[in-house]
């Protein structure tokens, strides 16, 4: 009843349907202010109307840079905020800002873990939002039904896969993406380019599912770039944009209509959607300029094309005038007024995760700790050189005695152990950046806070560091033959254990501050050689210069405590050789305090309570930088805009500088820088 | 340039058969084909002959099959006689739903197929059966590896002179150029950089045009392009189009796979060869698939791109998408007079195949193919690259020197790291002095520099193997020898790091003060300088070899963590056990070296205090051969000496691994298949071979890891 009434009638469409969301938005603009060198402020959007119906969906078309991408993240909320947005934009008669995670909003790449299988993908996503009060049984339900709407019953078991495993295809990736957002049942979905990357028959797979999804009474928006025809078909309403401007708003059978109407006609054996764009995209003015300028264009079928003569920055021009004036604007404009006046529901404003806050952690650890033992990267691998490297540690320290060169070699290797393959962490680099991007899409649609997920990573990577810990431990202190009591032994495995956990955490920090991969191995290697430098192994600590090196660098090395734990571990209580034979033994007492300048006045399990204060310090130092970056960023540019703002007023004539002239100088790719610029995840 | 363009509009307007009359080899030495005067040119000194006669290329082939050996033993025909032609002056586009057989076309007719493919059939070249040669058909990949930090005019002038003859004058060469640049209407962004990851370059469609441009750069007769406009906008995809159709036009011949053209693009097309699951949907006048469709009982809908609708119907995929659709959602298709709606989409193949097999077209392209193979043309043979070795590891030297001056993550990012670091180690360790603890001070400052410092030069594996890409396409398409590839490698590198290590041990040599002298100081940064080339050359023997950055990363790491820990400094030499690490690891260790001859160069000659001031003064000597275990009986030269011949092994390495992985390792996967297969077939044993077709040339597996 409710599908027949959206998609039959334009007016009057879903009066009766209860739950639908309607949004309005009228005269909305957007401009990207710009203060460096006078250069100009950017204007992304100009004066937008239009509206989106339950039932139906709509497509966002035009050329790259023509504003696509930030409609949507305007209408959905997402707009970056150092863009200076006008206009109103209402859902059901109401003006209302959303926050994230009110409206569903799937973004241009698939951020997954590749591990997990599709159906425990969406599982453990339903887990992490749906409500506590849900039992295991409507979770289920929810889920398979998800599943099936989503057509991914065949490839409901196959793992999602990354870099190493094979996995499902592009298309299936971006309906998992898909099916995670519809969980919880969103009136308002949005979508950015959803079929780009995708072969034809999956792009019509996905565009399909968008429909019914509509066809259930959903409002969907989705940008595209480029549709076949026979995706093209399947939308209902048509925004074609370009340059910030309104080329058509209607629906999108007319719009051929309109065009031909306007007087470029699209060609019988022409897909529609590639003749509008063909007719705006001004880069196709480059490009017969570049081909005249090469003498080729004589070659370039003149047949039945109006558009090689004319260029389509004039076309454009005259279309946008057009639709001003057109019957369908009217259309639009009455159907606007139209729903404004129907007293509709409240959305009722639910944030992204109903779920417990002990819920969120224990679905979290869950997952976490499934991915972890199937990446091979994350934790196998390295356990594998551990392994390897502990082996060859322990054959070249292999019974080390008790002999006067002993007493370095035993110092060396304990400082190779903390040091250099603690350094080994590196390794786990990459697996952990994925999970990080997984992190952040989750955050922003608010499935969960920050401290869980910093509290489920190091609950669920303690067993791998434990057993890396236990392995590496246990075969090069039984090679080198370090102590024979067993209390010495623990130590030995608790001071490895700590010193790990804490570089883990140190990569943490890195990768939550570096822009990518390749600075974060140069940054995490700097780091750790300096403090390697100042652990009191390559130069006594006595000897460290006072200033910076040895107050404070040294003393917030993990490095430092990790070496005085160890050597007070292994030397206090043994004696060894003499330099010269004859002479008086040396006590470990005397190594330590005289040979190495270590003090005896606390013991070693002070040192190891000084790593873990340090490991703690750093989980801190993880938390604040993710809250900083989430809550203080966006304050700084809160406050950029509100300047741009007051320029704005100082400058009346900001309303009327036509943005078409201005872009046409620009060159060509500072177009597509524009695209995505506003995506909160670039 | 007149005369070309009226060459071009005649051979434009001339059709296939004007063509093949036109192109008799005329008495008089008129090049016919549509040469401009500088392909003429350059074709005279290719074929050394005064008179060139016609050089352009007739392609058919025939029943062509091509069957594919899997891991299993398993065959899979992948193309199924195929039968088609490529003519000069048209551009034929391959298209199909992915894994129609698209690339593995491209990749038979241009005699790339992996090694464990097997064909059958005739693939003719001008009438004569041959295998073709790198330069005469030119290929150009998916992917544009090229560098990022050259301007356009400077990447094509550079392939250029790695490639065309030494004899010809640079004023021929700069024209020949700057010709490439016009015509691939590159003219515009000819002096901006290409673009890496930190330098902002040219589009993705232009960077297209300029693989393009590096491949017809000596003017090759024939043309294959994989997917050139898969990934660019429509704009760029209907400019790159619209470039290839010009090629085509000045009477080259050229074919390309394409995906998913839009409207305007297709439409350029002269011949469209339609596969489905490797089987010919149709083969003809792209004008006329409307047609063809429409006879089948698949007529195109008004309104609709004919390529997305050929594409809709022979791509079976949708079979499954409709089944899935229809059995997980509520909703029934809306009803439409598509006659897709009623029949699925593998019984649509199946009717266009058995029509097409039957059609007038199929008819028109067998005779066509017959008569073609009749007229024997020339022979097109061609080397890869004309110039001659100094020049081509001249010009690489030059060019990568320009590539690492340009690139900031290549030295220049490292160069700001070892300062950093040096400077830190410089003040730890300031003024070290000749009391008791600086004698292990300086002991653990030597391990420190060539230990961490060298580790450092693994923040230059990125761009190295940005290096190794740009490598590969040019080797594959024979620009270049190994040799050549290496020994500018080397060349180009040394400035660099001779300024790196000069700089870095210089801060670190007079800030901790090392033992006094000039002498001294010079060993030291001699062997600094030593230590990091040969850090460099054991990465590029690594990066050879491993399939991806990250495992060369730990590969790297691991290697160096073993190196350092024999090197004689956390394990005293004497101390190390003799099986396997003392012999030989401690001596294929570079830091073993290394230290021995800088704790001699440090060490010697100094006196040191002792633990209380009473006790006589210890000398250095004493120290090395004590404390040290150092063989002082050997001179540091000699040491330095033997670092320095390592640099020269590892070179030798990395040239076999590139060599091995060329030559030896596709023969094997080769070989493997031969046998899996055989295997299978038990004693119908079939010649896999029925021509000299399928033995293919050595490099093909080796930059494509592709179909």
């Amino acid at each position: 009843m409710e599908i027949e009434g959206a998609s039959g009638g334009h007016i009057g469409g879903g009066e009766g349907s209860g739950r639908g969301a309607y949004l309005v938005w009228e005269d909305l603009s957007a401009v990207l202010p710009n203060f460096s060198k006078g250069s100009p402020t950017r204007r992304l959007l100009n004066g937008l109307s239009g509206y989106a119906e339950p039932g139906r969906i709509m497509a966002i078309m035009g050329p790259s840079g023509s504003g696509k991408s930030t409609l949507l993240d305007t209408l959905a909320g997402r707009l970056s905020r150092n863009v200076v947005m006008t206009g109103n934009i209402l859902f059901n008669g109401k003006k209302k800002r959303l926050a994230y995670g009110a409206v569903a909003y799937v973004t241009q790449e698939d951020v997954l873990l590749g591990t997990l299988t599709v159906r425990e993908t969406i599982t453990y996503s339903a887990h992490l939002r749906l409500p506590s009060s849900f039992t295991k049984e409507e979770v289920k339900n929810i889920v398979e039904g998800t599943i099936m709407e989503m057509g991914l019953l065949e490839c409901a078991d196959r793992s999602i896969g990354n870099w190493h495993l094979r996995g499902i295809s592009g298309g299936e990736k971006k309906r998992v993406s898909i099916a995670l957002e519809i969980l919880t049942r969103p009136c308002i979905l949005f979508l950015d380019e959803p079929t780009s990357g995708l072969d034809s028959a999956s792009a019509f797979f996905v565009t399909q599912t968008l429909r019914s999804i509509a066809r259930d009474g959903r409002t969907v928006v989705s940008s595209v770039h480029q549709p076949s025809s026979e995706v093209f078909a399947l939308f209902d309403d048509l925004f074609l944009l370009s340059g910030g401007e309104t080329v058509y708003f209607g629906e999108a059978k007319t719009a051929i209509e309109f065009f031909a109407e306007a007087g470029v006609p699209c060609p019988s054996r022409r897909n529609p959607s590639d003749h509008f764009l063909r007719c705006i995209n001004s880069d196709f003015d480059i490009v017969t300029a570049t081909l005249k300028g090469s003498q080729r264009i004589r070659d370039v079928p003149t047949s039945s094309d109006p558009l090689m003569n004319l260029a389509t920055a004039e076309i454009k021009a005259r279309l946008v005038e057009k639709y001003k004036r057109s019957k369908y604007a009217d259309k639009t404009r009455a159907r606007m007024q139209a729903i404004l006046a129907i007293e509709g529901h409240v959305i009722e404003m639910k944030s992204g995760s109903q779920a417990s806050w002990w819920k969120q952690l224990s679905t979290l650890l869950r997952r976490s700790s499934l991915n972890m033992s199937r990446d091979v990267g994350y934790y196998w691998l390295r356990i594998i050189i551990y392994i390897l490297v502990s082996i060859c540690v322990g054959t070249i320290y292999f019974d080390v005695g008790n002999g006067y060169t002993a007493i370095f070699a035993r110092a060396a290797c304990g400082a190779f152990i903390t040091g250099f393959m603690t350094f080994m962490s590196i390794g786990g680099f990459p697996s952990f950046i994925e999970e990080m991007k997984v992190f952040y899409r989750e955050r922003l649609n608010g499935y969960y806070g920050v401290s869980v997920f910093i509290i489920s990573n190091f609950l669920s990577s303690f067993p791998f560091l434990a057993v890396v810990t236990l392995t590496s431990g246990t075969i090069t202190y039984y090679l080198v033959k370090f102590r024979t009591e067993f209390s010495h032994y623990v130590f030995f495995c608790l001071n490895i254990f700590a010193c790990i956990s804490v570089i883990e955490s140190l990569m943490m920090v890195v990768a939550s501050l570096v822009p990518n991969f390749l600075m974060g191995i140069i940054t995490g290697a700097g780091i750790m050689g300096i403090l390697m430098m100042t652990s009191g192994f390559f130069r006594l600590l006595p000897d460290l210069p006072k200033p910076f090196w040895r107050y404070p660098v040294s003393y917030l090395s993990y490095g430092s405590w990790g070496i005085q734990g160890a050597y007070k571990n292994d030397f206090l209580g043994l004696e060894f050789d003499p330099m010269i034979p004859g002479d008086q033994k040396l006590t470990g007492d005397f190594v330590i305090q005289h040979m190495f300048g270590i003090p005896i006045d606390h013991s070693k399990w002070w040192d190891l309570a000084a790593i873990v204060a340090i490991l703690v310090s750093y989980r801190v130092l993880f938390f604040v930088i993710l809250k900083f970056k989430e809550n203080a960023l966006p304050l700084f540019q809160t406050l950029y805009a509100k300047r741009t703002l007051q320029k704005l007023d100082k400058r009346p004539s900001f309303r009327k500088v036509p943005s078409i002239s201005s872009k046409r100088h620009q060159p060509l790719h500072s177009l597509s820088s524009q695209e995505g610029l506003n995506s909160p995840l670039q | 340039m007149a005369h070309e363009t009226e060459k071009t509009s005649n051979s434009a307007a001339g059709h296939s058969m004007m063509e093949i009359e036109a192109s008799k080899p005329s008495g008089h030495g008129v090049v016919a084909g549509g040469l401009s005067p500088l392909s003429e040119t350059l074709w005279r000194e290719k074929a050394s002959l005064e008179i060139v006669g016609d050089v352009s290329a007739r392609l058919t082939w025939k029943d062509l099959t091509v069957t594919v050996t899997l891991s299993k033993g398993e065959t899979q025909k992948v193309l199924e006689g195929l039968t088609g032609y490529a003519e000069p002056g048209t551009f034929t586009a391959l298209m199909g739903p992915s894994g129609s057989g698209k690339s593995t076309l491209l990749d038979a007719l241009s005699s790339r197929l992996a090694a464990n493919a097997f064909l059958s059939g005739t693939i003719l070249l001008n009438g004569r059966k041959r295998k073709l040669s790198f330069g005469t058909a030119a290929y150009v990949t998916q992917d544009d590896n090229l560098i990022g930090t050259l301007t356009v005019r400077e990447t094509i002038s550079y392939s250029a002179r790695l490639r065309l003859p030494d004899k010809m004058s640079w004023s021929k060469k700069r024209a020949l150029i700057e010709s490439t640049i016009i015509e691939m209407g590159l003219q515009d962004c000819a002096d901006t950089v290409i673009g890496n990851w930190h330098l902002r370059g040219i589009s993705g469609g232009e960077k297209r045009r300029v693989s393009i441009a590096l491949e017809i750069l000596t003017r090759p007769r024939l043309l294959f392009l994989d997917e050139p406009t898969s990934g660019l906008d429509s704009a760029s995809a209907f400019f790159v189009t619209q470039t290839l159709r010009a090629l085509a036009r000045d009477g080259r011949t050229v074919i390309a796979s394409i995906h998913q053209p839009s409207s305007e693009v297709f439409e350029l097309f002269d011949q469209l060869y339609l596969l489905s699951s490797g089987k010919t949907v149709y083969f003809g006048q792209a004008s006329d698939a409307y047609e063809f469709f429409a006879q089948a009982g698949f007529p195109c809908p008004a309104l609709r791109n004919p390529s997305d609708h050929f594409l809709r119907c022979v791509n079976s995929d949708f079979d499954k998408v409709k089944a899935t659709l229809k059995g997980s959602m509520k909703l029934g298709f809306e009803a439409s007079d598509d006659p897709l709606e009623k029949i699925t989409t593998a019984e649509a193949i199946r009717v266009l195949i058995d029509s097409f097999r039957t059609s007038q077209y199929s008819y028109a392209a067998r005779e066509k193919v017959e008569e073609i193979s009749k007229v024997k043309g020339t022979v097109l043979d061609s080397g890869g690259s004309q110039a001659s070795f100094l020049m081509q590891t001249f010009t690489l030297s030059k060019r990568s020197f320009i590539n690492m001056s340009r690139d900031f993550g290549y030295y220049w990012l490292r160069l700001v790291i070892y300062i950093v670091v040096t400077v830190c180690i410089g003040t730890i360790y300031l003024n070290v002095g000749t009391g008791y603890n600086s004698i292990l001070a300086r002991g653990s400052c030597a391990s420190f520099v060539f230990g961490f410092v060298t580790f450092m030069s693994i923040g230059g594996f990125p761009s190295f193997v940005e290096d190794m890409k740009v490598f590969q396409r040019e080797r594959l398409n024979g620009h270049y020898g190994v040799t050549a590839f290496v020994i500018s490698n080397t060349l180009s590198a040394m400035p660099f790091l001779i300024l790196i290590t000069f700089l870095a041990g210089t801060v670190c040599y007079y800030m901790v003060r090392l033992h006094p002298g000039f002498k001294h100081y010079l060993f030291f940064v001699l062997c600094l300088y030593a230590s990091v080339t040969v850090v460099e050359s054991l990465m590029m023997a690594i990066a050879s070899i491993v399939p991806n950055f990250l495992m060369g990363i730990i590969t790297g790491a691991g290697i160096q963590g073993i190196f350092m820990l024999v090197s004689g400094y956390f394990r005293l030499p004497n101390d190390i056990p003799k099986p396997v690490w003392r012999y030989p690891m401690s001596y294929i260790s570079f830091h073993f070296w290394a230290l021995q001859g800088q704790y001699q160069n440090d060490l010697s000659g100094l006196v040191f205090d002792n633990q209380s001031p009473d006790l006589p003064k210890i000398p250095g000597e004493y120290i090395l051969e004590n404390v040290f275990q150092i063989d002082t009986a050997r001179s540091k030269w000699i040491d330095l000496s033997v670092i320095l011949s390592m640099i020269v092994v590892y070179r030798i390495i990395f040239f076999i691994m590139i060599k091995f992985s060329e030559d030896v390792t596709p023969w094997i996967r080769g070989y493997m298949a031969r046998r899996r297969m055989q295997q299978k077939n038990g004693n119908q044993n079939t010649t896999v071979s029925p021509n000299g077709l399928t033995q293919s040339p050595s490099l093909r597996t080796y930059a494509t890891g592709r179909r």
